[in-house]
């Protein structure tokens, strides 16, 4: 009965060192302890790990008794029996047991060996890895590959191909259309996302903002950079017309030279495109930001390119020439002329209007004491400048000056009490007024009606005034009738009547009282500066002064003006005591468009020369075939 | 005279220049700082140009400028991202891979100005300001490369203390081996402890812990205060166990030499850490500048 222990221990050189004994007995322990029979240097074996016991029938009885238990043919188990003939193996921590049978009879071989080695290998691969980064992170190659490759897709190969449609979305084309051709309503930006918005250098303009997802919208063709066709789907011509004739701008234009202009021209950016002046993916106001040197580029030297322009050249804000207002110097009814005189050359207007400023806008006079007991609008006790210039509804001008609205208040043309009823004579229908004069008295000749009286617009005398009407309308007959009515037509037109207050009066000294007298036409410029626009609401406070006093701090020759002839416009100087170049930093900037608009008749002519019947556009005519019976101070 | 002579000669010495040793000038001022004052006057006439060129409607990379700029930008990144082939060829004189290194890391760093302006101030979630990111993680990390390189090799030495790499790991082994040794006669749990140490210690750890320095969790510092825990109480109970105590003693020796090895690794860790974005960053600058480019003319 004996057990023979064979402890295999690694050499240094890959050699086994193998060291045999010999115990006799029926059982040994093995374990950690210096008292076992079988003593392994492992930690993971306990002192006492387990004890082998012969038995009678030959097999080997293992009973674990370090509490922990064995590794039996892949189960861990507290005890087993095992035969020794069939070489069975027991794993404890880092060790092996593989019993066997002995050569001599009755005993049992047991084979202790470490199978894990202990991590003592000092190898340089060990070293790297432990003082390099190597084996920590991800390697430099690998990573490099993994952001180029997602780089390069993300941002390259899906864009390309997920890209949607090459057009503007139908739906927007036909909104477009059916609207007044300014395009769609800026929309918010529709919920989503196109792969190839990583693309995008920048937001779009609000106005655009629809198209955030639809970059094909206005990209149509890879490689070719944004053709008009792609704005006038929405933008219709007729909507965005010629700033001017295409020929006319392209003479005016300067022929961009230096190797920008030269490399614009072989990589295909043509000049004169709508997105050479309006940029996109400029953010919000983007596409409406255009650079007033986009304008002084051509308007800067125009004249010289342009031989025939009737527009001086600006060279920018500081620049701009002295206001050209569009005065009236011929008044007409039906053609009247208009001419653009600089405000440098002292303008002397002929509207036909008898209007002195300084009268109207005392505060002591008689027209003051008027204005109060009629309850108009007053302003520091004068007549306040909006009784007559009353803002239009944009608040960039004003509502034309209408007689009966304007004037009538004061200047009312009542000439007869009949009854209830007053009399009233028509304004701007001179031969209307001599009939209705001659009806009158005809009538009290003819037929006497008690309540009847006349109101005469002369002065009259305190104390005399009824007893004189009373006397006046007793008539003997048809002839006195004639005759005090012909007195009364010339009294109403002569020089100190009532149309002489305001107007010129012909008399042409004609048999006919009905046709002797002849009004000089009157026509008042309703727009001076057509070319611009002059917000007027948004410049109601001036250096602190407000109200009237704001009018009158730009219209400064307002309260001294005696005749109809002086121009009241403020010239450009006092825009610039506000406003500065676009870059300046202590006054309003003063962009081109500031004042001026580009696309379209109305806001800016834009072509050069200037034909009456295009600068009257602005003007409000009377329109062909239309009564011409229109009163003068209507125009 | 000869009182004249005498006292002139040490002066005429003091004036001569001693011939430079250019072997060691470092990189950042090779040839008296050439390439800081080209990269310096770079960015100024850049900025100059920036602020004075007209750029309408507003400074982008699409106006003449912006173009200018971003051919010069990317012209550069191109020259830049070639120190990866050049540094593999190693020669002298002007073309020198310290000149080249000099002017590497100069230029780079004008690229903040050029890139930048090139940009015009716009950024937005695309690939343009995408390839800005990564031009700026690049010039960054290449910017921390340089403090490191210039202040942690003192400390690193200082910290080795002339032991090599091979013998700190050599240290600790001898350590276990011994520590191996004396926990055999030890019970189960306090060679549990040992074990602790010797089979669950990361001397380098994750990256975490490399460039942190906490190993509080580490095998080795957890067997340490447990150890020192219960030879403590031992202590407090009256006659410590001499096996245990032996096996604190160790523990503390294999802790300070798990200490000095990772500080060593930290260091090393620092000084390495930014080749490990600078590279890859570089990579994926150029695919995304491909992309950049590509995609302008593309939805031009």
């Amino acid at each position: 009965m004996s057990f023979i222990v064979r402890q295999i221990a690694k050499r240094a050189d890959g050699g086994d060192i193998i060291r045999t004994r010999t115990l006799v007995g029926t059982a040994i322990s093995v374990g950690r302890g210096t008292d076992c029979d079988v003593q392994l240097a492992d930690l993971g074996v306990m002192l006492r790990h387990l004890r082998l016991t012969r038995l009678a029938s030959g097999r080997v009885a293992v009973e674990a008794t370090g509490g922990v238990p064995v590794e039996i043919a892949g189960n861990f188990v507290q005890s087993a029996d095992l035969d020794p003939a069939s070489s069975p193996t027991i794993d404890l921590a880092s060790h092996r047991l593989t019993l066997g049978l002995g050569e001599a009879p009755g005993s049992v071989t047991v084979t202790a060996e470490r199978v894990i080695p202990a991590s003592d290998a000092a190898d340089p691969a060990a070293e790297t890895g432990i003082f390099s980064l190597r084996g920590t992170m991800l390697g430099k190659r690998s990573l490099a590959w993994l952001l180029v490759v997602l780089v390069l897709v993300g941002g390259l190969l899906l864009p390309w191909w997920l890209a949607g449609s090459r057009a503007p979305p139908p739906a927007m084309v036909a909104a477009a259309a059916r609207g007044d051709g300014t395009a769609a309503p800026a929309a918010p930006i529709p919920a989503g996302f196109a792969a190839d918005e990583v693309w995008t250098s920048g937001p779009l303009s609000s106005a655009h903002a629809g198209l955030a997802h639809d970059c094909g919208a206005c990209h149509q063709k890879a490689f070719v950079s944004v053709r008009d066709a792609a704005c006038t789907a929405c933008h219709t011509p007729a909507a965005t017309p010629d700033h001017a004739a295409p020929a006319r701008m392209t003479r005016g234009r300067v022929t961009p030279v230096g190797l920008v202009a030269d490399l614009h021209r072989r990589v295909d950016l043509p000049e004169g495109r709508c997105a050479s002046c309006h940029k996109e993916h400029e953010g919000p106001r983007g596409a409406l930001m255009v650079a007033a040197s986009f304008c002084t580029d051509c308007h800067a030297g125009l004249a010289g390119r342009l031989r025939d322009t009737a527009l001086a050249n600006v060279p920018g804000w500081e620049g701009h020439p002295q206001f050209r207002p569009t005065i009236v110097t011929a008044p007409s009814l039906t053609t009247p002329r208009f001419t653009r005189v600089s405000l440098a050359d002292r303008p002397r207007e002929a509207s036909g209007l008898v209007y002195p400023h300084d009268l109207h806008l005392s505060a002591t006079n008689a027209v003051a004491n008027m204005a109060q007991k009629q309850r108009l609008p007053v302003s520091g006790g004068a007549l306040g400048c909006g009784y007559c210039h009353t803002p239009d509804s944009d608040g960039v001008r004003f509502q034309p000056i209408e007689m009966e609205k304007n004037c009538g208040a004061c200047h009312d043309l009542a000439f007869a009490r009949d009854g209830g009823v007053t009399r009233t004579l028509p304004h701007g229908q001179p031969a209307q007024v001599a009939g209705i004069v001659r009806d009158f008295y005809l009538s009290q000749a003819l037929s006497p009606r008690a309540g009847v009286e006349r109101i005469a617009f002369e002065r009259r005398q305190p104390g005399q005034f009824a007893a004189a009407q009373t006397a006046a309308l007793r008539l003997t007959g048809p002839g006195e009738a004639r005759a005090r009515a012909d007195a009364a037509i010339a009294a109403i037109f002569a020089p100190g009547g009532v149309c002489a207050d305001c107007h010129g009066v012909v008399d042409t000294g004609a048999a006919n009282a009905a046709t002797r007298f002849t009004i000089a036409p009157v026509r008042l410029a309703d727009h001076y500066l057509p070319k611009g626009a002059f917000p007027h609401k948004r410049h109601l406070i001036f250096d602190k002064a407000t109200g009237d006093a704001a009018c009158t701090a730009c219209h400064t020759g307002v309260r001294a003006s005696k005749v109809s002839a002086d121009v009241l416009l403020p010239a450009i100087a006092t825009c610039r005591q506000c406003h500065g170049e676009p870059d300046s930093r202590t006054r309003v900037a003063a962009e081109c468009s500031t004042c001026h608009g580009y696309h379209g008749a109305g806001d800016h002519g834009g072509d050069a020369v200037v034909a009456p019947a295009r600068l009257a556009q602005g003007h409000r005519l009377p329109a062909a075939g239309a009564p011409r019976n229109k009163r003068a101070g209507d125009a | 005279m000869a009182r004249a002579a005498i006292s002139r000669a040490p002066v005429s010495r003091a004036v001569v220049r001693a011939p430079r040793d250019t072997a060691h000038e470092g990189f950042l001022t090779h040839r008296r700082g050439l390439w800081w004052k080209v990269a310096l006057a770079l960015s100024l006439v850049v900025s100059a140009a920036y602020a004075l060129i007209d750029q309408s409607p507003r400074p982008n990379g699409g106006t003449a400028l912006g173009y200018g700029l971003g051919t010069l930008g990317a012209l550069l990144i191109l020259w830049l991202s070639l120190l990866g082939l050049r540094k593999r060829i190693i020669t002298r004189g002007a073309y020198s891979l310290k000149a080249w290194t000099s002017a590497h890391v100069w230029l780079g760093l004008s690229l903040i100005v050029v890139g930048t302006l090139h940009s015009g101030f716009q950024f937005g979630w695309n690939v343009h300001t995408l390839a800005w990111g990564l031009m700026m993680i690049v010039i960054l990390t290449g910017l921390y490369g340089i403090i490191v390189y210039a202040r942690l090799p003192e400390q690193l030495s200082a910290n080795r203390q002339e032991v090599t790499q091979p013998q700190m790991l050599e240290a600790i082994r001898a350590l276990d081996a011994h520590l191996d040794n004396a926990a055999q006669p030890l019970g189960p749990d306090d060679a549990a402890l040992v074990r602790l140490s010797l089979e669950k210690t990361d001397i380098g750890g994750s990256l975490r812990q490399r460039l942190g320095g906490s190993y509080a969790r580490d095998g080795n510092a957890r067997a340490l205060a447990a150890v020192r825990g219960e030879v403590e109480r031992q202590r407090l109970a009256g006659k410590p166990d001499q096996r245990l105590a032996q096996i604190l003693f160790l523990l503390e020796r294999k802790e300070a030499a798990l200490a000095q090895a990772r500080r060593h690794i930290g260091l090393k860790s620092r000084l390495e850490i930014w080749l490990y974005i600078h590279v890859p960053a570089t990579f994926a600058l150029l695919a995304a500048l491909a992309a950049h480019i590509t995609s302008v003319f593309l939805y031009w």
